[in-house]
């Protein structure tokens, strides 16, 4: 209880909205972009790494409480759990954060998991898609015979695991562009000086 | 708060002045009984009888309307067409040359899209007529730490300012010759440029931003007072237990009937 008191000092309290803004707005940048990828968590993993994971899961919770009552995206509050996990995970390797292989490998594996826990969400809730241009890989998997279940998770581990290690060297070569003296002040300083 | 992003829209109407904490049970509620109700049509049956009217008293049944078709019409289209078309073993009811929509399928479309209408209206309806500052301080008169609310509320603030910025850095960037179009690879390319001004700089923003939040006495352990007063009625009470109940029997029901 005392470690968690620790991580969440002022400069993580303000860390959190900013974060949630870059979620945001990264996501709309990337949408714009029409890339095939997310991008929509380098916030909620830069919170992890710098100050542990509850701070990162905290930020993934409110982040998709934001995205919900903003309207923007308001079906977000369903992927509650997977966007507070992803801030788990990314503050689990951030001790690994110096060996760049590592921390990729954390990325592919905060992606695997991602993907095998918004399968049964999309799944049960909302008819196994998404809404989006990834559904051609879900009706792919529908094709080939594949259940509701397998073709919603089929299309979350061809996507996800890409967008979450790209994620992850984004935070990389972004944490190692700024100055020590300014990451010092974050409680998980360690991590990355 | 005006300038903040929301959905919220202002109205003088009983919807928009009932307490937040009401509007917060009727969502959630709504939330709960998409995924009880197992009839095909009950969902769509919710939505007309009990979300729509409601939003003819908070005045907004247009842009409600509009809100909720924009989010669930995707959804509507992919179900429709993937799982009506791909349907594993199902009878094939319409004739499309080679494939064919099935009936299993399109019954498992209607029902998953009128679960989609409810789980998405009931939430859209809370959003719409109610302040998110005012949804954060009726929660945190039930003992919600007042740094939650602080996120929640900045971090609606913080968004347009950071959306004008990536605005300022896209065109920044683009007169500078950086190509944000054509094929993938050159898309790619153009990602880091784009996204890197704008993180480090968000980042830089945070020492200060916690400065003026020290200096405010944002790390104090006092009870904050609020300008905005919330009324919460003894009926309102009544009602949202009311709401509880009704919830909890619909899935006894639902469990009893298994």
């Amino acid at each position: 209880m005392e470690n968690i008191r620790k991580d969440f000092t002022t400069i993580t309290w303000v860390m959190i909205p900013v974060a949630i803004a870059v979620n945001v707005v990264i996501g709309q940048l990337v949408v714009l972009l029409k890339l095939p990828v997310y991008l929509d968590s380098i916030g909620t993993v830069l919170v992890g790494l710098l100050a542990g994971p509850w701070a990162g899961a905290l930020t993934g919770i409110l982040s998709n409480l934001v995205w919900s009552i903003t309207g923007l995206f308001p079906q977000a509050w369903a992927w509650i759990p997977v966007a507070a996990v992803i801030g788990i995970m990314a503050g689990l390797f951030g001790r690994r954060f110096k060996q760049l292989g590592w921390w990729l490998i954390g990325g592919l594996l905060t992606g695997i998991i991602a993907a095998l826990l918004s399968a049964p969400i999309s799944a049960a809730v909302f008819g196994g898609v998404t809404g989006t241009g990834q559904d051609f890989l879900v009706g792919f998997f529908r094709a080939t015979g594949a259940s509701i279940l397998e073709a919603t998770f089929g299309q979350g581990i061809v996507s996800d695991p890409l967008d979450k290690t790209i994620t992850f060297l984004i935070v990389y070569l972004v944490v190692r562009a700024l100055p020590a003296r300014f990451l010092d002040r974050f409680p998980r300083s360690e991590n990355v000086v | 708060m005006s300038a903040a992003f929301s959905l919220y829209q202002s109205r003088d109407s009983g919807l928009h002045r009932l307490n937040p904490l009401t509007k917060m049970t009727i969502a959630l509620s709504g939330v709960a009984t998409s995924l009880i109700v197992s009839g095909v049509w009950g969902n769509y049956l919710l939505f007309l009888l009990i979300l729509v009217p409601l939003s003819a008293w908070g005045q907004i049944t247009y842009s409600f309307l509009r809100a909720v078709f924009r989010v669930v019409w995707p959804f509507a289209i992919s179900i429709f067409l993937i799982q009506g078309l791909f349907w594993t073993d199902g009878t094939p009811v319409i004739d499309l040359g080679p494939l064919s929509f099935k009936a299993e399928g399109l019954l498992f479309a209607v029902i998953s899209v009128g679960r989609i209408l409810l789980l998405v209206g009931s939430f859209t309806l809370m959003t719409m007529s109610t302040r998110p500052d005012a949804l954060m301080i009726a929660l945190n008169q039930r003992g919600l730490p007042h740094t939650l609310s602080y996120v929640v509320l900045s971090a609606i603030q913080i968004v347009p300012m950071f959306q004008a910025k990536a605005n300022k850095i896209v065109e920044a960037q683009q007169s500078r010759g950086l190509e944000t179009s054509g094929n993938l690879l050159k898309r790619v390319r153009a990602l880091l440029p784009l996204v890197e001004p704008l993180l480090l700089g968000s980042i830089l923003d945070i020492e200060e931003r916690a400065i003026a939040l020290e200096a405010r006495g944002f790390g104090r352990r006092v009870k904050p007072t609020s300008l905005l007063i919330l009324k919460d009625p003894v009926w309102e009470k009544i009602l949202r237990w009311a709401i509880v109940a009704l919830v909890l029997a619909l899935l006894a029901v639902r469990i009893w009937l298994w």
